[in-house]
């Protein structure tokens, strides 16, 4: 709205302007038109009173020629000079009527009234106006306005009879009324009035007769000099002429009438001004949108710059100042364009590979509608952390790097590869079905088993591969990823090169995922502990070692079983902070139970990353030698999968070990793959024989039968055999018959914390007479 | 006849010497001490005995003007009234000690005007309004006017008492009539006033204007 504002403003401006100038002009106008109006009336005034006296005067001398055409008549004068009053009478009857002479008489020298027309009987009385006579014997005639007998006015002139010695005088009078007074209107071009000098009394006028109060109430205040009067809202200029002696002339000027000019030049001034100004405004509005439009259209691509909009060039022609702003706005979108797009390439692209970034596959998976079918593979590649500590990080980087592009060879078109982290990959695949996304995956196995050079070393490489199903598996790309890692890491786990989510299960709940947030919290406020389970030794009955069981002590959930979150401790890695910690416990208790006279081997468990880290044997070597602990004292228990991860480092690591005299016991044996060649070439000294075959001793003849081969095949490759989760007596004598060397399970005891397992195995030692030696079992 | 009334008038003037007599000579002035033309002096015998003397006078038409102006007659004198110009007048009077008119007339009328009542008369013309004649009639022979100095004479009156009367035909007001005793002496002289108005404004027009 702001152009608008801008538009309007110029408009105004100009506008208001050309207003004010107008109104400056028409009130110039107005003013010298009023003085005009003024000077103009008061002109007209003066001209019409001169015309005015000078038809009076006119009038005047026509009724004394009359009366003096008639004074010389002959017979008139004869009749007067025999006093022949019908003759008189008759005559001036006769020349009134010619003349429209309203009085006629003849007066006497003597001034007394020989005959009078108006009363035609009447003769003798005296000529009531004495001075007419005298002033018509100085000047040998008069005149004035005079009230006859019969109450009005007339002008009446006097002229002596001559017969040549005057002999009478004849007297003629003119009726002053309206249509006298109209007559000298129409010849003065002014209002005529005529009041009576004393009382002010209207005698006649050309005024209409509504008007004659209001100047009859105004007649008193008027002078013979201009001025201005208001009759009934009617403006006029008015003077005031003296009649004689019993009458004064009003005239007056109608000022609206010389207004009416200028009220019409006005007018067509103000119809010309309107126009002017309404072709102004639109030359103002015109200017102003070629000013402002201009700046909208910069001010709209200023708007969509700023809504990331960076597609439509700003195309200006103009050479004006709008046009270089136009050009510098253009320059700048261009700068912003290319800055955006680079941006955005840093932001979506990784910079080590050139791949599309977790960022970016997310993008892409939220883009889509909730409901479409979409694949999310993971990669991993095996034992990366191995090489990269080995070899160094720039070959590692090295090694993604080309793998990244190995990957990118595989890659359907319209696909897409992203590098997640580390040396985690991701392909985000559509409208490809189950079968075809299993075969693509094995295809990338396929692809990977070629061996990888860097730096002149070739390297080979495997990865696992977890897939999950969207919708099926979930809808958003962390959960998806999180179920495709998840049967990720199962696949590493089993070797097995690719997984589906759905084999694998939904993974960790939400409280799963709290309490693998807390571990670290954990870990730092001492919540984790240990308890211990005895080792029985079958033979002699005597507790020769104890497995060392880690819990978790939650200060708000309890004791929380170990099943709840190791495997979670191996998944995320974070085993690998715990196991030190663990070590150390069980290093510094064997040392103090030994001090105490408990001669105890405790064994204590290794995941697979344990037995992967290369920093295992120094980390067990620092432990046994800082707590003076004989090495044969500690046992550490492995897995038999755990091995498998990489038989290879595990053997190196396991051998290092046992030449430094810790002891190690192969856990959960029957479970995996290994195969009894590996198995003969790990310097190990127990194996324990998988749960799952003891607890179906009873029930299940084969697994019974498993445990006897299991038993005799350790036996026969000098190893000492461990059966755990003994739960019946039945189970113990069975064993022992079986010539199982150790046991371990819930009737032969619990773990026990510390002070527990203190009092239970001196308890024990007093109920069995013969010391023993010591069996090691540890299970976390 | 005509001539032997002469004669016979003239002896009578010639006895009225024998048995005494004056001349008298009066200036007339106005208050302002302006000399009056044409101002009559009349005298009367206080003994009613006139003789008549003349018995004819002239008014002529000249120059569209009564000359003269001022005209005394004693009374039964018959005037004629001769038109001197080429154009015609018409000359009236209605003053009643003798109305007449004399239509458009040129040369000398046939009849001439007898005034045979005493008594002021002013004689106009109807078609020259400016034209103004006065005749005074009177019942003596001892009459004057006035010339333009205000000096009137009347010669041979014969001794006795007389009334002096004074009249203009403009006058403002009536002169008193003054009673005065001539004796035989030569010169008697006087000056009287008399108030006398303008002769009234009929300006006499040009000739050639075809008045």
């Amino acid at each position: 709205m702001h152009w608008l504002k801008l538009e309007r403003r110029i408009a105004i401006v100009f506008v208001g302007l050309v207003m004010l100038m107008m109104l400056l002009m028409l009130l110039l106008v107005q003013r010298s038109g009023e003085q005009i109006v003024l000077a103009e009336a008061q002109r007209q005034l003066a001209a019409g009173r001169m015309s005015f006296q000078i038809l009076v005067d006119q009038n005047r001398r026509q009724l004394e020629l009359a009366a003096s055409v008639l004074a010389s008549d002959f017979s008139f004068r004869e009749a007067i000079a025999t006093q022949d009053r019908p003759t008189m009478l008759s005559v001036l009857n006769n020349h009134g009527s010619r003349i429209g002479a309203r009085v006629m008489m003849a007066v006497a020298p003597d001034g007394r009234i020989m005959a009078n027309t108006q009363q035609p009987r009447q003769s003798g009385a005296a000529f009531p106006f004495a001075a007419l006579l005298r002033a018509a014997e100085d000047n040998g005639h008069s005149s004035d306005f005079v009230r006859i007998a019969d109450g009005r006015i007339y002008q009446v002139v006097v002229v002596p009879i001559l017969a040549p010695v005057r002999i009478a005088w004849i007297v003629m009078g003119f009726p002053v009324d309206n249509a006298w007074a109209h007559e000298l209107s129409q010849t003065s071009g002014l209002e005529v009035t005529l009041v009576d000098a004393a009382s002010g009394s209207l005698l006649a006028s050309s005024l209409p007769e509504s008007r004659y109060s209001a100047l009859t109430q105004s007649a008193v205040s008027l002078r013979d000099t201009p001025q201005q009067v208001m009759l009934n809202g009617h403006h006029y200029h008015s003077v005031v002429v003296p009649l004689g002696q019993q009458a004064r002339g009003i005239l007056l000027h109608s000022v609206e009438k010389s207004e009416a000019v200028f009220r019409k030049l006005h007018q067509t001034l103000l119809v010309t001004a309107g126009a002017g100004i309404l072709l102004f405004i639109m030359g103002s509005l015109w200017l102003a949108r070629r000013i402002a439009g201009p700046a909208n259209t910069l001010a709209m691509a200023a708007q969509r710059i700023a809504a990331g909009d960076y597609s439509l060039p700003i195309a200006m022609r103009s050479q004006d100042e709008i046009g270089q702003l136009a050009a510098s706005f253009e320059n700048m979108r261009l700068g912003i364009a290319a800055r955006e797009q680079k941006i955005t390439r840093l932001a979506y692209e990784d910079s080590l590979t050139g791949l599309p970034n977790r960022v970016r596959i997310e993008d892409r998976l939220n883009s889509l509608d909730s409901t479409t079918e979409a694949t999310i593979v993971v990669l991993d590649l095996d034992r990366f952390a191995a090489i990269n500590d080995a070899l160094g990080h720039p070959v590692g980087d090295q090694l993604l790097q080309q793998v990244g592009a190995r990957l990118e060879q595989q890659l359907p078109p319209g696909q897409m590869l992203a590098r997640l982290w580390g040396d985690e990959f991701a392909f985000l695949l559509q409208g490809m079905d189950k079968p075809t996304v299993q075969a693509f995956a094995q295809t990338l196995l396929v692809a990977l088993r070629a061996p990888i050079e860097v730096r002149g070393q070739r390297l080979d490489v495997s990865a696992s591969l977890g897939i999950a199903f969207r919708p099926a598996d979930g809808v958003d790309i962390n959960a998806l990823l999180q179920r495709a890692e998840l049967a990720m890491y199962e696949a590493k786990r089993r070797q097995c090169g690719f997984m589906l989510a759905e084999e694998v299960g939904p993974g960790p709940s939400p409280e799963d995922l709290s309490l693998i947030g807390e571990m670290r919290d954990a870990l730092e406020r001492r919540e984790f502990i240990l308890h211990y389970q005895p080792k029985l030794d079958l033979a002699s009955g005597r507790v020769t070692g104890a497995e060392a069981l880690l819990r978790w002590q939650h200060p708000e959930r309890g004791l929380v079983p170990p099943g709840r979150f190791i495997p979670f401790a191996e998944r995320t890695g974070f085993i690998r902070e715990i196991t030190p910690w663990l070590l150390a416990e069980v290093v510094a208790q064997a040392a103090t139970w030994r001090r105490e006279g408990r001669a105890m081997v405790l064994s204590a468990n290794l995941s697979a990353r344990d037995l992967l880290d290369p920093g295992l044997v120094a980390l067990v070597r620092d432990q046994i030698e800082q707590h003076g602990l004989p090495p044969e004292a500690l046992c550490l228990e492995i897995t038999e999968s755990a091995l498998m991860e990489d038989p290879a480092l595990a053997q190196a690591h396991l051998t290092e070990l046992a030449r430094f005299g810790v002891k190690l016991s192969i856990d959960d044996y029957g479970a995996g793959q290994a195969s009894l060649a590996y198995l003969k070439s790990l310097p190990v000294h127990e194996l324990k024989i998988d749960q799952s075959f003891v607890r179906s001793l009873a029930s299940a003849p084969k697994d019974a039968a498993i445990v006897q081969s299991t038993i005799a095949l350790g036996h026969a490759l000098g190893l000492a055999v461990v059966a755990e989760g003994i739960e019946t007596a039945a189970d113990l004598a069975w064993l022992r018959n079986a010539g199982c060397d150790i046991g371990q399970g819930y009737f032969i005891a619990r773990p026990m914390a510390v002070s527990a397992f203190a009092d239970w195995e001196s308890g024990k030692r007093a109920a069995t007479p013969e010391p023993g030696k010591v069996a090691v079992a540890v299970k976390v | 006849m005509k001539a032997f009334c002469r004669t016979l008038a003239a002896l009578a003037c010639w006895a009225a010497l024998d048995a005494g007599a004056a001349n008298i000579e009066v200036i007339v002035k106005t208050a302002g001490g302006q000399p009056v033309e044409d101002a009559a002096l009349i005298l009367e015998p206080a003994s009613g005995n006139v003789p008549k003397l003349k018995t004819h006078a002239n008014i002529e038409q000249r120059d569209r003007e009564f000359v003269p102006y001022l005209t005394i007659v004693q009374k039964g004198t018959a005037v004629d009234f001769p038109n001197r110009d080429k154009i015609k007048h018409h000359v009236y009077s209605f003053s009643p000690a003798k109305t007449f008119e004399i239509k458009l007339y040129a040369g000398k009328p046939a009849q001439p005007i007898v005034f045979d009542k005493t008594g002021e008369i002013a004689i106009g013309c109807n078609i020259h309004d400016w034209m103004e004649a006065h005749v005074l009639v009177v019942d003596t022979p001892w009459f004057a006017k006035t010339g333009a100095n205000g000096v009137a004479h009347i010669a041979n009156v014969p001794a006795g008492a007389y009334r002096l009367r004074l009249w203009h035909p403009r006058q403002k007001a009536e002169a008193e009539i003054k009673r005065i005793e001539l004796t035989n002496m030569p010169q008697k002289r006087m000056e009287l006033a008399l108030d006398v108005a303008p002769r009234a404004a009929h300006a006499k027009p040009p000739a050639d204007a075809g008045y």
